[in-house]
């Protein structure tokens, strides 16, 4: 498999990262953090100066620091939340982040937020709407946007472009970067019956900054993005080809649900380095019957320390 | 409205309203003039209406999670079930408007008050339904105090452990910026070092209190105050003057303003320590 050059922006291969996540602030402010880079979420730190700060500055001084949003909405029909952008600036002058990505999708309209990433119909008019306010960010944050393909779980029948085209024609338009997330191309491709492969190698791979890797759950009817498992073989194995058609961008494990200890992230995420040798591991996909599976889980952004 | 907006509006309406899916969809369907099954392709193994589902269910079972993260005290003290009756009834009233989570149960306390049946003749069944209302306030503060802005990173300009200075350095004094004061009509600190031990905790008696809630070295303190201690602190907050609020503290304690005086000397080096006050070089900063 040929090898294409890599580009990502002119931005650095950081190597192997993890989500900073309040359940292991006490063992970080401790331990040697091991992983390259760290990934936050923007929201859990704006106008938050309290011991997430203490250790996000901690962190910061340390490893490079990734901020990775989720309430951007940059598909919303809603005008653009300047507050929004003003506050995620003035963080990014605190984090002196390695770059700044959020979800290509929409949150809410109407001023309400669903906290979810909900799906864009993939039309002309869409992508004239998305590229427009991406370059109205990119001006204002002074830095190209990175964004992430989501996991979805419905298609709108108007779409005339399918993912891959539609952030292919994104780049394209905007020069935003894009963080690819494998366990979610392969939850829609499972979910709408296209072949994640393709996908892979019919994006721009020069504008791939970043790339997440996840376990997802199999509820029977759908692949849903849970967040909460080991990454499974096939997810694995997409990442490979990824690495491979980009020429090796950062990497980052998401695991957001029944976190595990610290040093178990450690050594998920560092398998990612005897995957590119060649070593995939089996783990299938974990499966779950039960009403109450999540995506996109969010109530580890609430977890607060009193004391 | 173009054809984005419409379609954004439509399927928000769905995830948000309460109410039965189908019946949602059909309401949507009407105000918008739209068709579901044209809207979202159907697969083999799933419905338009089975895949908006998977959205709307998400919504309220993600947020849920999030109420239950904000309020365990609360939960503990309601249990689960009128806990979760409540935050869903919540979160249909009251959706979210913020891009942060954090603000996502700000008003719920406000929500329960307003949610209190009408005050019956028995006024000792009244005052009960303001037990859920009032953990919830302190919970949400709280969570406040945890995020504000403290005083940590400053605590080498303390001054020595020097009488002298409490005497003749309190025109510098200012209260922290994350401390928060409440007057209440329940004992609840007990009942939430009970929770927070992980031991089982008895109904919180009635009994009027003053607490103040903040925070030092990232760790959040709450305590019962004396009365003069917490007008002091309150009157400190609203004009910065340690004199007045001296005086204030006297005049609603019932208490004679020299005795206030001897007593905060006593005092004032307990108010730097849990960090409800800070002197002004402390604070110039903030």
């Amino acid at each position: 498999m040929s090898i294409t050059d890599s580009n990502r922006l002119g931005l650095p291969n950081l190597g192997l990262g993890l989500g900073l996540r309040s359940r292991h602030y006490d063992y970080l402010l401790k331990n040697d953090p091991v992983v390259d880079w760290f990934e936050i979420i923007s929201e859990n730190y704006m106008n938050n100066f309290g011991f997430s700060r203490h250790v996000l500055e901690h962190i910061a001084s340390i490893r490079p620091v990734v901020m990775h949003g989720v309430s951007m909405s940059i598909g919303s029909s809603d005008p653009l939340n300047m507050e929004y952008l003003r506050q995620l600036k003035e963080l990014a002058a605190f984090v002196k982040p390695a770059w700044i990505s959020d979800h290509l999708c929409w949150t809410g309209v109407a001023h309400m937020n669903t906290h979810d990433l909900l799906p864009l119909p993939l039309t002309l008019e869409s992508l004239q709407h998305v590229s427009e306010r991406v370059n109205r960010v990119q001006d204002f944050l002074q830095r190209p946007l990175v964004l992430e393909n989501p996991s979805t779980y419905m298609e709108f029948s108007d779409s005339t472009l399918h993912e891959w085209e539609f952030l292919s024609e994104l780049v394209e338009r905007t020069g935003c970067g894009l963080l690819l997330d494998v366990n979610n191309v392969f939850v829609s491709g499972h979910n709408h019956g296209f072949d994640p492969e393709f996908y892979i190698r019919n994006i721009p791979h020069k504008a791939v900054v970043q790339i997440h890797i996840a376990g997802p759950t199999d509820c029977g009817e759908l692949l849903i993005d849970t967040h909460d498992q080991p990454v499974p073989t096939a997810v694995w194995h997409l990442y490979r080809l990824a690495q491979q058609l980009t020429g090796g961008v950062s990497t980052l494990l998401e695991w957001d649900a029944n976190i595990p200890d610290y040093p178990e992230m450690v050594i998920e995420v560092e398998k990612a380095k005897r995957v590119m040798n060649g070593e995939v591991p089996e783990v299938p996909v974990f499966q779950s019957y039960q009403a109450d599976v999540i995506s996109n889980p969010v109530d580890h952004q609430m977890q607060v320390q009193h004391e | 409205m173009n054809k984005l907006e419409t379609t954004q509006r439509w399927l928000t309406s769905i995830i948000i309203r309460p109410g039965r899916l189908h019946e949602k969809i059909i309401a949507a369907d009407k105000t918008y003039q739209l068709d579901n099954s044209k809207m979202i392709r159907a697969s083999r193994r799933l419905s338009a209406e089975g895949k908006i589902h998977v959205y709307a269910r998400g919504y309220v079972l993600r947020l849920m999670e999030c109420m239950r993260a904000d309020y365990p005290l609360l939960r503990n003290l309601m249990g689960e079930e009128l806990f979760d009756t409540f935050a869903q009834a919540y979160l249909v009233q009251v959706p979210s408007h913020s891009a942060s989570l954090f603000d996502l149960g700000e008003n719920f306390p406000a929500f329960l008050k307003a949610s209190q049946p009408p005050k019956t003749n028995s006024a000792e069944d009244g005052i009960m339904f303001d037990l859920p209302v009032e953990l919830a306030q302190v919970e949400r503060i709280r969570s406040e105090v945890t995020r504000s802005k403290g005083l940590e990173g400053m605590e080498d300009q303390l001054p020595e452990e020097d009488p002298l200075f409490y005497f003749l350095g309190t025109s510098s004094f200012r209260t922290s910026p994350c401390l928060r004061l409440l007057s209440l009509k329940f004992e609840l600190t007990g009942f939430v070092k009970t929770v927070e031990r992980g031991e089982a905790a008895s109904t919180p008696a009635k009994k009027d209190n003053f607490l103040a809630i903040s925070r030092k070295n990232y760790s959040v303190n709450m305590q019962e105050l004396e009365a003069w201690q917490w007008h002091y602190l309150q009157e400190l907050i609203i004009t910065g003057d340690h004199y007045a609020s001296a005086k204030k503290a006297a005049v609603e304690s019932n208490s004679r303003e020299e005795d206030i005086m001897a007593d905060l000397l006593l005092w004032i080096p307990a108010a730097l320590s849990c960090g409800y006050i800070c002197t002004g070089a402390q604070r110039k900063d903030l």
